[in-house]
């Protein structure tokens, strides 16, 4: 049986890289005895997929993995069983049975959106617009081509502002790998080009993973057969 | 302070995973609530410290049966104390991200020589005078304790007190002493404190040197206090504490596994060996105490690993049965057992091979001497024959990486004992060839011989820097395929020597390479051994002195007033035993050879099943 969770990872928990979090998701299940499916051979492993890897330094509000099983299990006892032993900064949210012939997440996922909480008084209304009005949106590479320019534009989807009561969170849509890979340090830089005080930017996080079927973003747990 | 160092330093250093706590299975317990507070420090970097058994021991302990109040702090990497320093953010602990100054008591954990200049660094970062003088009423009182404490007095004028022995028979006391005399002022709380057994409190004593330098006489200032300071022991080791909830950490680390200490002490007696001799003696957990606490720690961190760990685990009466359990009950699971280091025969190999049905580890072993007469005299109890036997057991089991560990530099060493290490490591290849199922890769780890205080070697001189260069050109020379020959850095090896025999005298270079910048001793690519010449030089220091010189049985060596249990007869007749090659055999088979510890200190072997030995 596989299921697919929905899981929420702090701000306490940010710093963690891609193989700390499969580790700590591995130590979870086994804390929770969940009965989870075993590879073969020497060196047996959970069978457990995350799915795109959430950066270091960057916290996640709906992040996915995929999980094999060796027996059949309720999706709301598994989640039970499973927020009683996470650590306190993180939490599965929601889980549903998914079909084995289901394609793996990290192929299926291939846009995100990233939220920058600033603190400033400053007006970010105008920003999206002017951004997206823009043909190019030039920034140095952080990814494989390190400092090579980067033309942003044709990665980035939508952007929002939502002012708060002492901070605004500015959340854009972005592509994930090709054509554009675009990251998330790479749009700090370019909030910072257009205008944005570096010392404003207090926190980001990743506030979805979706899978985007022209302009609507679903999220990995409703597009599934 | 934890905002701030979420948001203005952790984005900006290598792990930061190492620096945010809040780990599951963390004890974060009431400030205001606890008696003593008390901040414990390992003075390396975040994942070698959470690796350290007898700091989960000494942590849970404390936080879980206690009043008082236990929170870690480890050496922050470079990077890290560079932006710390930058924004003034002073040291502080994992758990409460509150500064070093405000805790009562300020414990380091000594595990090598090496580390005293990071102990030095994590003071200074923490804004806390490195000299015990200068710390008036308002400091933490800092003490330390671990192996290397063992021989105390180049670090004397650092500490307020050192705590000699088994950590956890004496620090429950000690912190009940401290809240106890908490109003008192710190001289007359410090000797309140040296009062306990095991407490040594360097500053009143007083050390003479005789014209040649050698130590003259080491005397009390106040009559109340002990001539010579007895280590402490954990008697029962089945009925101490063990923790069964370790922190786990969410980033990978050295040992990154649930660990069983199946039993404290060894004697093997291998004369080269410190822990052998300041760990006596032998205690042993039953297994029935083990496989709970097995189970106990998996359910709590979800481990997929169990270490048996110890001195030489393979000695433990009930390793048999033990690992067979384990692998047993876990196996489906995927959970593994892993054996640090194995002992040189058959058996070894067969209960490997248990292991090894679940997870493959490296086969290690140590034979750590070339030639049967150099291992009769370091007293390492194996022929060439059991050596070659489980070699062969092990390539026709499927193993096909051996790691094999050597000394060079050892008393009485000659160029046939180094050309035989080559020798034995083409054996093991020849047999290799004739026995394993695909090529097979042996390497050899050769660390250069540091004579260690409290060992029958104490006196023993050491090998100069050039003279281990000399060897080891010597056994690079032969030109040999699949074995891949790795050295220990001589200059390390050689300022380990000066430490671990080292005096009082010492604390001035100390002091000196660490303004000059050494820290992170331990680690090669911080090591600067020119830093250390200079230091010496400044204080005009003859590190020859303390390493290269032979010593004499009537000399008064700087740790002889720590007891140990062991006695120097003891060791001189070992030492003696060694110039002749005449073996001594573990008195666990035969009878008690007189080490001295069992009736000095009223106890006993505790050996927990009947073995065929
Ligand atoms: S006193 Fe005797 S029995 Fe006890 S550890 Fe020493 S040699 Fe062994």
């Amino acid at each position: 049986m596989r299921v697919r969770m929905e899981y929420r990872v702090g701000n306490n928990l940010k710093f963690l890289g891609n193989l700390d979090m499969i580790n700590l998701m591995s130590r979870v299940l086994r804390r929770a005895r969940t009965p989870f499916a075993l590879s073969e051979g020497f060196n047996p492993h959970i069978k457990l997929s995350l799915g795109t890897v959430l950066p270091v330094g960057v916290w996640g509000e709906r992040e996915y993995l995929d999980l094999e099983l060796a027996e059949e299990i309720e999706p709301t006892v598994l989640v039970e069983q499973l927020n009683r032993v996470l650590p306190s900064d993180m939490e599965i949210k929601r889980c549903i049975k998914v079909d084995e012939k289901q394609p793996a997440l990290m192929k299926t996922i291939n846009a995100a959106s990233y939220s920058f909480i600033l603190e400033s008084n400053d007006d970010y209304l105008a920003l999206p617009e002017r951004i997206m009005g823009e043909e190019q949106l030039l920034v140095k590479s952080r990814g494989k081509q390190k400092g090579v320019d980067k033309d942003l534009r044709p990665g980035i989807y939508k952007i929002t502002v939502l002012p708060q009561e002492e901070s605004v969170i500015i959340k854009i849509w972005v592509n994930v790998g090709e054509p554009v890979n675009v990251r998330y340090d790479e749009l700090r830089d370019l909030l910072v080009a257009q205008g944005v005080k570096p010392e404003a930017i207090v926190n980001i996080f990743r506030s979805g993973n979706y899978i985007r079927i022209g302009t609507d973003f679903y999220s990995p747990l409703e597009k599934v057969s | 302070m934890k905002d701030r160092i979420f948001r203005d330093i952790l984005p900006n250093v290598s792990k930061p995973a190492r620096y945010t706590g809040n780990e599951v299975n963390m004890i974060k317990k009431e400030w205001d609530h606890s008696r003593i507070k008390m901040a414990f420090a390992f003075p390396d970097v975040y994942e070698v410290g959470m690796s350290h058994v007898g700091s989960k021991i000494l942590y849970g302990l404390i936080n879980e049966e206690t009043e008082h109040l236990m929170e870690r702090v480890y050496a922050p990497w470079p990077d890290m104390e560079r932006e710390m320093r930058q924004h003034r953010i002073p040291l502080f602990s994992l758990e409460s991200f509150i500064p070093l100054p405000e805790f009562d008591l300020l414990g380091f954990t000594l595990q090598y020589e090496l580390a005293i200049t990071n102990v030095l660094n994590m003071l200074d970062m923490a804004g806390i005078p490195v000299w015990s003088r200068d710390r008036g009423e308002d400091y933490p009182l800092v003490i330390a304790g671990g192996p290397v404490v063992f021989n105390p007095e180049p670090y004397a004028d650092f500490f307020d007190l050192f705590l000699i022995g088994d950590g956890e028979e004496v620090l429950p006391e000690f912190m009940d002493c401290c809240w106890e005399n908490r109003h008192l002022p710190k001289q007359e709380r410090l000797l309140k404190l040296a009062a306990l057994e095991g407490v040594y409190l360097p500053s009143f004593y007083r050390v003479e040197y005789q014209e040649d330098g050698k130590l003259k006489q080491m005397t009390p200032r106040l009559e109340s206090l002990p001539g010579t300071i007895r280590k402490r022991v954990v008697r029962d080791l089945d009925q101490a504490y063990f923790p069964e909830r370790p922190v786990l950490p969410y980033m990978n680390i050295v040992h990154d596994r649930a660990v069983l200490e199946v039993m404290r002490g060894c004697q093997r007696g291998c004369r080269f060996c410190h822990a052998g001799m300041v760990y006596r003696p032998v205690r042993e957990r039953s297994i029935e105490t083990l496989q709970r606490q097995a189970d106990r720690q998996l359910a709590n961190t979800g481990y997929d690993e169990i270490s048996l760990t110890s001195l030489s685990t393979l000695d433990y009466s009930g390793v048999d049965k033990l690992v067979k359990d384990l692998v047993e009950t876990y196996q489906h699971q995927g959970t593994g057992v892993s054996l640090p280091s194995l002992r040189v025969d058959a058996f070894s190999i067969e209960l490997a091979n248990e292991v090894q049905k679940v997870r493959k580890t490296t086969l290690t072993l140590a034979p750590e001497a070339g030639t049967q007469r150099l291992r009769d005299s370091i007293n390492k109890n194996v022929s060439e024959e059991q050596l070659l036997e489980a070699v062969k057991a092990a390539f026709q089991s499927g193993w096909l990486s051996i790691k094999l560990y050597f000394m060079i530099g050892l008393p009485g060493e000659t160029e046939e004992d180094l050309l035989g290490i080559l020798d034995l490591l083409e054996k093991v290849r020849a047999l290799g060839d004739q026995y394993a199922r695909r090529k097979v890769e042996i390497r050899a780890s050769i660390a250069s011989f540091v004579p260690k205080a409290h060992t029958p070697f104490q006196w023993q001189a050491q090998s100069s820097i050039q003279e281990l260069e000399q060897k080891r050109k010597l056994l690079t020379a032969r030109k040999m395929r699949r074995i891949k020959l790795s050295f220990h850095d001589s200059k390390t090896s050689y300022l380990e020597g000066v430490l671990s025999r080292g005096d009082r005298r010492l604390s001035l270079p100390i002091f000196a390479a660490w303004q000059k910048g050494c820290k992170f001793d331990g680690w090669s690519e911080y090591f600067n051994f020119a830093y250390w010449l200079e230091a010496f030089q400044e204080a005009a220091i003859d590190t020859e002195f303390y390493t290269t010189r032979f010593r004499s049985y009537d000399e008064v060596l700087p740790w002889d007033f720590i007891d140990i249990g062991v006695s120097k007869d003891f060791l001189q007749t070992e030492n003696e035993k060694a110039a002749l090659g005449v073996i001594t055999e573990d008195c666990r088979w035969q009878e008690c050879n007189d080490c001295g510890i069992c009736p000095a200190f009223e106890v006993e072997l505790d050996i927990k099943e009947e073995v065929q030995g």
